[in-house]
């Protein structure tokens, strides 16, 4: 409740705030007080310059959204059986399907369908962009992000509300077709599910100006990823991530960002082993490390890494159709990955190495350590190329030894179109 | 916990206390750079994001491009699309309510300038066409009467969110205009009207507009997009229909085919400079016109 008032207070200040800023604004450039004196202002000052416009067609269609469109398409092959697929799980992390069975974000022997992403942007008013994706697959169509981010608060400060991905770590933002490799890294996998943490709620952000970049932020979130949180494990938010970035240019060509985040929350799910039901709270750290060395639009190198360490204690039923009483778990564990891309003219080479119980593998049930057998590692290994910027094929070699005992050998071939407009793309 | 967070962001925020006076220009290319030097004179810092021998074309936002636009009281740019791959990320990004679409800190300098349609003649623009320019050929700043019209710009727009120092901004833009009718004379003897080269990319359709000569034909096929066979080969019967001598290319371009053309042509492969600094002794707007027109009427071309 007092939570509820404080994010309502916070909500009206950083309204209020942005109407301020145009008032400060105009008031400081004419001297005159009025929110509309700013826009009045750039009006007039565009008025001068459209006398020199004669480029008709110049600035296209502002009142139209930027729309792209991105298909997703994967072809699938694996040693294991369909069944032996379905049901292979990182024993003492997690299941990999959901309660009724299905794969869950994984994919199918064959052809995939991933998705096709539709994405919409432009600017509301002077003071908000809107950005929205919905992602369709053959089932169903879901509003993958559907966010606001503010653009005229003072400060360096930004808001950012919706449904959108957390700014936890760094590959978390990313959407699945601009990944590197076809899925997700195994830390990512484990902690967080292949979708990774998306969710609704309220960012803020802080841009200090600094000599050195580097940003800041909170989000208050609902707590609905089903690996890390749970939908049901309190009515209202009861998630929160914090994070910093930092960045450097190292010589004309090289950035090198490196980050920590922390994410927290209630938690109930179903996620550690199937039929089982856990209740407690979780916390997720995160450090990361990408260095980025761009020559020039042909070659560049990308070298980034991660490390995650998460946290859980509650209680725990194994099986939660029995009416068995529950355990006290406590559980912590980490996971690492590292990958290198190398790209020159169309072409890029990848390699990918990931670990869990990297250094903890502690995962204590009524105070007995349980031990799950082999660390669960993978290898990977991927060719692609790239005609133009907006088609990409590529093809990936997984060593995947996450289920502890046991190899699965997976081979991807991967096709990513995107249409319509130029997206930007973050560093 | 929470205490110490705010903490913290009070440290924050004082450190961040914006510093001293003087007007934040953030240029998108070296040029623009170049030209809001002259035009701002010691009132401006400019700080230029793309490096010198940088394709235009393909640039990246990095963080520190964001932290640069954070600072900007103006953000000058190309515009005609040539940016869309980072500025709007970097904008966003940059949390600067002065440099948003349609402040007064926002400059596109196209706005000032009279475009070439080029690809956007055509009509029809889609990708199968490749990186094409749809809004217009973008590379002006190889266009002294552009140039004019964008320095003006220039000191309207820093007059805009400076008023206080309009008759600075307007003196300097009088010097500037003044050294470049003093330029026109000069670069009016190159002696380039009816000359024929064959270039790589659209990059010097203003050039030729204005000194008169012609582009018979490009290396590339479609932007961006490495050309076929067959294109080279009709691209090489042209040259010697009109006797071509020299074929036009960047630093960042010198490409197989371009090499491929000269030797089987005999034609000169003549790099020039596209962009303030993308070559030494080019240190600002005038002398890049000075080197390219140099190295068109004959002399060797350019060093690096
Ligand atoms: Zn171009």
């Amino acid at each position: 409740m007092k939570v509820t008032i404080i994010a309502a207070a916070a909500a009206l200040f950083f309204l209020t705030e942005v109407y301020a800023v145009e008032n400060i604004q105009s008031d400081e450039r004419r001297g005159t007080a009025g929110a509309d004196r700013t826009r009045a202002v750039a009006l007039e000052s565009g008025a001068q310059m459209k006398a020199y416009r004669v480029n008709p067609k110049g600035g296209g269609n502002l009142f139209n959204p930027a729309i792209t469109l991105v298909l997703d398409f994967i072809y699938m092959d694996t040693n294991l059986s369909d069944e032996e697929y379905d049901a292979r799980e990182i024993p003492g992390y997690r299941t990999l399907h959901d309660a009724d069975g299905h794969g869950h974000g994984g994919f199918e022997e064959g052809f995939n369908l991933r998705g096709a992403e539709l994405t919409l942007s432009a600017p509301v008013d002077p003071y908000f962009n809107l950005y929205a994706t919905l992602t369709g697959t053959e089932e169903e169509t879901v509003v993958e992000e559907a966010s606001f981010v503010t653009t005229s608060l003072p400060a360096g400060l930004q808001v950012k509300g919706g449904k959108f991905r957390s700014a936890f770590g760094r590959f978390n933002a990313f959407h699945q077709h601009a990944w590197n490799f076809v899925d997700a890294p195994l830390p990512y996998r484990a902690f967080l599910g292949e979708e990774g943490l998306v969710e609704k709620g309220v960012q803020v952000t802080y841009l200090p100006d600094l000599p050195v970049y580097t940003l800041l932020g909170l989000e208050v979130l609902e707590g609905e990823s089903e690996v890390l949180f749970g939908e049901e494990a309190e009515s209202g938010a009861h998630a929160f991530t914090a994070f910093v970035k930092a960045s450097s240019d190292f010589g004309e060509a090289g950035t090198l960002l490196a980050g920590f985040s922390v994410a927290g929350g209630r938690t109930k799910n179903g996620s550690i082993e199937h039929g089982s039901e856990f209740t407690g709270d979780s916390t997720l750290y995160g450090a990361e490390v990408t260095y980025k060395w761009k020559r020039s639009r042909r070659r560049s190198l990308l070298l980034q890494a991660e490390y995650l360490l998460r946290h859980q204690s509650g209680d725990y039923v194994e099986d939660a159709a029995l009416p068995t009483a529950a355990r006290r778990l406590e559980r912590t564990q980490d996971g690492l990955y590292l990958q290198a891309l190398y790209r020159t003219g169309r072409w890029g080479i990848g390699a990918r190495y990931e670990v869990l119980d990297l250094f903890r593998d502690d995962f204590m049930e009524a105070g007995m350590k349980r031990d799950f057998g082999d660390r669960p590692e993978r290898i990977t290994a991927a060719l692609e190329y790239r005609p133009t910027e907006f088609s990409r094929m590529r093809l990936q070699y997984n060593h995947d030894e996450t289920a502890r005992d046991g190899v699965d050998r997976e081979v991807f071939f991967q096709f990513v179109f995107a249409i319509g407009a130029h997206g930007a793309h973050p560093f | 916990m929470k205490r110490r967070v705010l903490l913290w962001m009070i440290l924050f925020l004082l450190l961040s206390a914006p510093a001293s006076a003087g007007l934040n220009v953030v240029a998108t290319l070296p040029w623009i750079g170049s030209i809001a030097r002259e035009i701002g004179g010691d009132r401006v810092r400019v700080r230029v994001l793309v490096r010198p021998t940088q394709d235009a074309h393909y640039v990246e936002a990095r963080p520190s491009m964001i932290l640069a636009a954070r600072r900007a009281d103006l953000l000058m740019y190309n515009g005609l699309d040539l940016e869309a791959g980072y500025l709007p990320v970097l904008v966003e990004s940059s949390r600067n309510p002065r440099i948003q679409p349609g402040m007064p800190g926002d400059v596109d300098c196209s706005r000032f300038v009279e475009v070439l349609q080029g690809d956007a003649a055509t009509g029809r623009a889609d990708r199968s066409m490749g990186d094409i320019h749809p809004l217009g050929n973008p590379h002006y700043h190889l266009s002294p009467k552009n140039i004019a019209r964008v320095a003006r710009g220039m000191a309207d727009s820093l007059s805009a969110v400076d008023p206080g120092n309009r008759d600075l901004y307007m003196a300097n833009l009088a010097a500037f205009e003044r050294k470049l009718s003093q330029k026109l004379k000069q670069w009016s003897g190159a002696g380039l009207e009816g000359g024929r080269f064959v270039a790589y990319h659209r990059f010097f359709e203003y050039l030729a507009a204005e000194f008169g000569f012609h582009i018979v034909g490009y290396i590339e096929e479609k932007p961006g997009i490495p050309p076929s066979a067959a294109h080279i080969q009709e691209v090489m019967e042209r040259m010697k229909e009109d006797g071509v001598t020299k074929i036009l290319t960047t630093v960042y371009q010198v490409g197989r085919e371009g090499r491929y053309v000269s030797e089987r042509t005999g034609a000169e492969l003549v790099v020039l400079p596209h962009d303030v600094g993308s070559m030494k002794g080019v240190d600002d707007w005038f002398g890049l016109i000075d080197r390219i027109l140099e190295v068109l009427k004959g002399g060797t071309g350019g060093g690096r």
